[in-house]
């Protein structure tokens, strides 16, 4: 009888730079129960979010994810927006779709660059990430800076995109695409690629749902749920459909994300087609109103969700977070049970793990 | 392989995709938020900078005229300089160098309270 024995997955492993630990029991290199234990990066930020004043709850929720810090304060501001609720201009909401989705280009860049790396195709991740700074360069001309972009303010967006940066960002966007085509050709079509990744983790549609997943998790297992559905922001006037794999395993998660990165490039080449002329900001005075709201958007790993509660104050009373990787965390107790020890980090790559999001 | 090939061929032909740092420096973007500047000569002490500071990186005190920063609290995010009503304030685009200690920055407002209503 082959013995059991019990791993700590991290919270510090070279394959996974999150804090996160998964107690993993295998026997004869196979997985047959694991435990996520979390709790290693909580910060506070929802209280410190009630201490400090409603304006500057957008520099601290920024804060909350590195990668998608762009939704976290597009999300944070339409949550407090609401509580009045204020009329923003139209040119400002394009303004904010346009730089939400040049933050999913560069966060699923990223995620496609560590999914190689996970089973071993270092290059290829290297070559994801050069594309991706071309993208982190556009978000610097036009938001101001690469990751913490501080571009929204309650009350519209401090920035515009003038003519000469509208043509910066179309050039730089056509290269991304053609450099992505080459690279994402190779993932979805390579023989070792598929290998490793088709049938390995499969969640069903009936299970992806009961366990609350969201975003391309979800999306992956053939359920069509995206919270840009609701049409927030500009959503309502572009062109959009979620995109949708029915596997559910790792590789129809890398499908998703790879379709979505150009999608995204085409929504991006939307809006700047469409962008109304107008004021891009309004003045707005006092504190939020005494009276709570919900704030759904769709983050790069899928549905942010912000809940803000006014007391008329300039101090909000209650602020709470949901993030994507919260709700996708409980798919490692259906991905890994009955897996080999080294799909083990494939597995949780296809999630987009972010425990720092998930902690706040 | 193959799929890869094309991709292979342009790397081995073209030219390297890192720069030789930090001889080579690339030029910060016009719109980039760098660091910020103070201009003693403008600022009259109003204190909207400090309040309006999320991270607390500035503190005023006008009795005796000075208006403390702490360069290693700033969080760049360009709050205090729109804030500004002496335009005291500037962002450079330049990124500020690294440093080992976190220095404390100290400046005499010399500028005066214009009389005619912002």
């Amino acid at each position: 009888m082959a013995t059991r024995t019990t791993v700590p997955f991290g919270p510090q492993h070279p394959v996974l730079p999150e804090p996160v630990q998964l107690r993993i029991t295998y026997e004869d290199e196979k997985v047959v129960e694991v435990v996520p234990v979390i709790g290693y990066g909580q910060r506070g930020i929802e209280k410190a979010c009630e201490l400090n004043e409603y304006n500057k709850n957008i520099y601290l929720c920024e804060r909350v994810c590195g990668i998608c810090s762009y939704q976290h304060s597009e999300s944070v501001v339409l949550a407090t927006e609401q509580l009045w609720p204020l009329d923003i201009p139209p040119r400002t909401k394009f303004l904010r779709t346009i730089w939400a989705e040049m933050a999913r280009t560069h966060s699923h860049l990223l995620w496609l660059g560590l999914f190689a790396d996970a089973f071993g195709y270092e290059s290829m991740f290297l070559q994801f990430w050069r594309i991706r700074e071309k993208v982190l360069d556009i978000l610097e001309q036009t938001a101001g800076h690469r990751v913490i972009q501080s571009v929204n303010v309650v009350g519209g967006v401090r920035r515009d995109i003038d003519e000469a940066q509208k043509k910066t960002v179309i050039d730089t966007l056509n290269v991304v695409r053609r450099e992505s085509d080459d690279l994402v050709n190779v993932l979805i079509n390579d023989y070792t690629v598929k290998s490793r990744t088709v049938g390995v983790g499969v969640m069903t549609k009936a299970q992806a749902m009961a366990l609350g997943c969201v975003g391309p998790t979800l999306r992956g297992s053939g359920v069509s749920e995206d919270a840009r559905l609701t049409k927030y922001s500009a959503y309502g006037e572009l062109n959009y459909e979620p995109i949708v794999e029915t596997a559910g395993d790792c590789y129809a998660r890398m499908k998703v994300r790879a379709r979505e990165l150009f999608q995204a490039i085409d929504l991006q080449m939307e809006a700047l087609s469409k962008l109304p002329e107008g004021e891009i900001a309004i003045k707005v005075k006092g504190g939020p109103p005494a009276n709570e709201t919900v704030a759904r958007t769709e983050a790069p790993r899928g549905e942010l969700y912000y809940y803000a509660k006014g007391n008329g104050t300039r101090h909000l009373e209650r602020m709470k977070i949901r993030t994507p990787t919260f709700a996708n965390l409980p798919a490692v107790l259906i991905l890994l049970p009955g897996c080999q020890l080294a799909d083990v980090p494939v597995n949780i790559h296809s999630l987009d793990p972010c425990i720092s999001c998930t902690e706040r | 392989m193959a799929l890869m090939l094309p991709t292979i061929l342009r790397n081995f032909f073209g030219g390297p995709a890192t720069r030789m740092y930090p001889v080579q420096v690339r030029e910060p973007f016009e719109n980039a938020r760098g660091h910020v500047t103070f201009n003693d000569d403008k600022c009259f002490l109003c204190g909207l900078c400090a309040t309006k500071c999320p991270s607390e990186a500035i503190s005023i005190d006008k009795e005796k005229r000075l208006l403390t920063f702490y360069p290693a609290r700033c969080i760049v995010c360009e709050v205090c300089a729109l804030a500004c009503p002496g335009d005291a304030i500037d962002m450079v685009f330049k990124w500020r160098a690294p440093f080992y200690h976190k220095p404390v920055e100290v400046h005499e407002s010399r500028g005066k309270r214009p009389r005619t209503p912002m």
